[in-house]
């Protein structure tokens, strides 16, 4: 007998019950409908911090500032700035392992350019923040020594400002006014998008001490600056090079070892790996779910294929009457079952889709759908159907021919 | 065309043995209608049931064409079932899902018969029962006589030597009865080995040979001269 003529027979057998075969299917419904979605917050969540950790570049910290909370009162955030220019130099010298620091300070200021006014946050660093934190350039260029040295009005801007001050022209050569002060425009980066946070690419970057002689000289006198990001060469010291900072500024700012420090160190790792633990967890429950009903789903199907196989004892006995052998009887009915999980398995695919673009629309999740989550289930289901369908399809094939003719 | 030699089939019911066919003797040659009669309980089944190697006996050979069917595992009686006996039962045994074309082709599936041959046979079949205009209709949608002519056709579609009928017209109505019977008759004429079992007198006496059992043993086996 060929498979076409089994597999008709078989769908013609469960299409005569129709609302069995869908209730049977539900356990496989539910499961593959879980490992999809499963997957998809996995992977979407393991996507969406790769592409953070290359926005921010990998292996950075951020050493920043901070009041210290002396006898439990704040001094406010911002209200002091302890780090110096002179603590990036001491911390450049003294740790090997730090391949470069981009000092920065910073304002949210009003710009004005074109007959346009734009609220925005504007950095003053070092050609090293482009390279730490991975900006490329859409047109222009990175600042040159003598306008760092100078402290020359140049500036590079971010695709928000663009959109909002140009639209869709080139910004080159154009002048816009920060805090009243005209800086020309000579790099535009390429756009970042956004994050959770903020906005990424609504950002001014201009020299450093450009900044501070003319946009915040008040807020960072002398050589302070906000804060540093520290680029550390390589995954495996940055741990070791975080404590080392923090011996080291400790140091610096005669600070005691169990003293309140009057900075911190940010790791923008731990910060992801937060984000990934809490969709590895989810991840784990819904595995667990689809295990679970993906069991229970089969057993369903074993169940169900038992009632079948009696109830159709005595068809059987017409089948082995007119000359079927075991073989035909065990494959029409491991096929059915199997039928039964494919049913299931496409319904919990289209049911896992169907939640997948939900949650990604409602609660605007990152949830990337993995082709191979697709076949996964289709072998999911199937595997279930045949392995909890042979025990039935065994029994119905090893049926004495005239006992099941003869049965009632 | 069939040689039984002291056979026997016993059944264990509980504590009771109970012998269904005792030691039983038969020769059947090809071309012959037989009817087997008796009572309910005298083993009339059995032996048939043997015969269509539905069964295997406790004890004893048999032969079916010259072969012994004692040594034939259940593969080898399938295809035995499938290609040279054709089964025409009391109650139709049609599967209900499928009308009677597809029950008609049902066999011919299993001995894999490509898709056009075995549409062919079954169509041919089911017009030599006269039932052509009826071969998309569900077994419920047929009446008993039309219903029992789409389990001959069933039985006749892959050319078997032997049809085996069992009470065929014991569901059925004295005029429709005689129908079937003509069928029989017919395909009997063309030269295949018919065995009936009935306990009607009137039905039986369409075979050639009538044989009486009671209580597992044959007790009379005679020509059947009014026919």
């Amino acid at each position: 007998m060929s498979l076409t003529d089994l597999i008709y027979l078989s769908q013609k057998s469960l299409r005569s019950n129709i609302l069995r075969s869908v209730l049977t299917s539900l356990g496989i419904i539910i499961g593959v409908s879980s490992v999809i979605t499963m997957i998809s917050i996995g992977s979407g969540a393991r996507q969406e911090v790769e592409e953070q950790i290359e926005r921010f570049g990998s292996n950075n910290l951020i050493l920043r500032s901070q009041s210290s909370s002396s006898r439990g009162v704040s001094m406010g955030a911002n209200s002091v700035n302890t780090l110096t220019l002179k603590d990036m130099e001491a911390l450049k010298e003294e740790l090997p392992a730090i391949s470069a620091i981009a000092p920065r300070v910073s304002l949210s200021t009003q710009i004005v350019a074109n007959g346009n006014n734009w609220l925005t946050s504007v950095t003053g660093t070092t050609n090293d923040h482009f390279n730490l934190s991975n900006w490329n350039f859409e047109l222009g260029r990175k600042f040159q020594e003598d306008e760092l040295n100078k402290g020359s009005r140049v500036a590079v801007i971010g695709k928000t400002v663009q959109k909002n001050l140009f639209g869709t022209d080139s910004p080159i050569d154009e002048v816009i006014r920060i805090n009243k002060v005209p800086f020309t425009i000579i790099g535009l980066l390429e756009a970042k998008g956004g994050t959770v946070w903020a906005d990424l690419d609504d950002t001014i970057v201009v020299p450093l001490k450009t900044a501070k002689q003319r946009l915040v000289g008040k807020k960072f006198p002398g050589d302070q600056i906000r804060s540093m990001t520290i680029n550390v060469s390589s995954t495996e010291l940055l741990f070791k090079t975080e404590k080392d900072i923090d011996t080291m500024m400790r140091k610096l700012h005669k600070i005691s070892a169990n003293g309140n420090p009057d900075f911190v160190i940010r790791n923008y790792a731990q910060f992801l790996n937060a984000r990934q633990e809490s969709s590895r967890v989810m991840s784990i429950l819904l595995a667990t779910v689809a295990g679970i009903s993906l069991i229970v789903g089969g057993i369903g199907i074993m169940n169900i294929m038992l009632v079948t196989v009696t109830e159709r004892t005595k068809e059987i006995g017409v089948c082995m009457s007119v000359g079927a052998k075991k073989r035909d009887i065990l494959l029409q009915f491991l096929i059915e079952s199997l039928m039964i999980s494919l049913i299931g398995g496409f319904i919990g695919i289209a049911l896992g889709l169907g939640v997948i673009f939900g949650v990604s629309e409602y609660f605007n999740w990152k949830m990337s759908l993995d082709y191979t989550s697709l076949v996964l289930s289709f072998v999911f289901s199937s595997s279930i159907g045949i392995i909890f369908g042979f025990y039935p399809a065994r029994k119905a094939s090893n049926l004495n021919p005239i006992d099941a003719l003869r049965y009632e | 065309m069939i040689k039984i030699n002291s056979l026997s089939k016993e059944y264990v019911m509980g504590d009771n043995k109970l012998l269904a066919l005792n030691d039983v003797t038969i020769t059947i040659n090809k071309g012959e209608f037989v009817s087997i009669m008796g009572s309910s309980g005298s083993g009339k089944s059995t032996l048939m049931n043997i015969i269509g190697c539905l069964d295997v006996p406790s004890s004893g050979d048999y032969f079916f064409r010259d072969n012994n069917i004692s040594s034939y595992n259940s593969n080898k009686l399938a295809e035995l079932r499938n290609k040279d006996i054709g089964f025409v039962f009391q109650n139709f045994n049609l599967l209900p899902r499928l009308n009677a074309l597809e029950n008609v082709i049902l066999p011919l599936l299993y001995s894999g018969k490509n898709l056009k041959e075995r549409n062919k046979l079954a169509l041919e079949a089911l017009e030599g029962v006269g039932l052509s205009d009826r071969i998309n209709h569900r077994p419920n949608q047929l009446s008993g006589g039309q219903q029992q002519r789409v389990s001959i056709a069933r039985a006749i579609a892959g050319s078997p030597k032997l049809i085996l009928a069992d009470e065929p017209t014991g569901a059925l109505d004295s005029k429709t009865s005689l129908e079937i019977m003509k069928i029989l008759n017919d395909l009997n004429s063309k030269g295949i080995t018919i065995v009936l079992v009935t306990h009607e007198n009137d039905i039986a006496k369409y075979g050639s040979r009538i044989i009486k059992m009671k209580d597992g043993k044959i007790i009379e086996d005679k020509k059947n001269v009014t026919n």
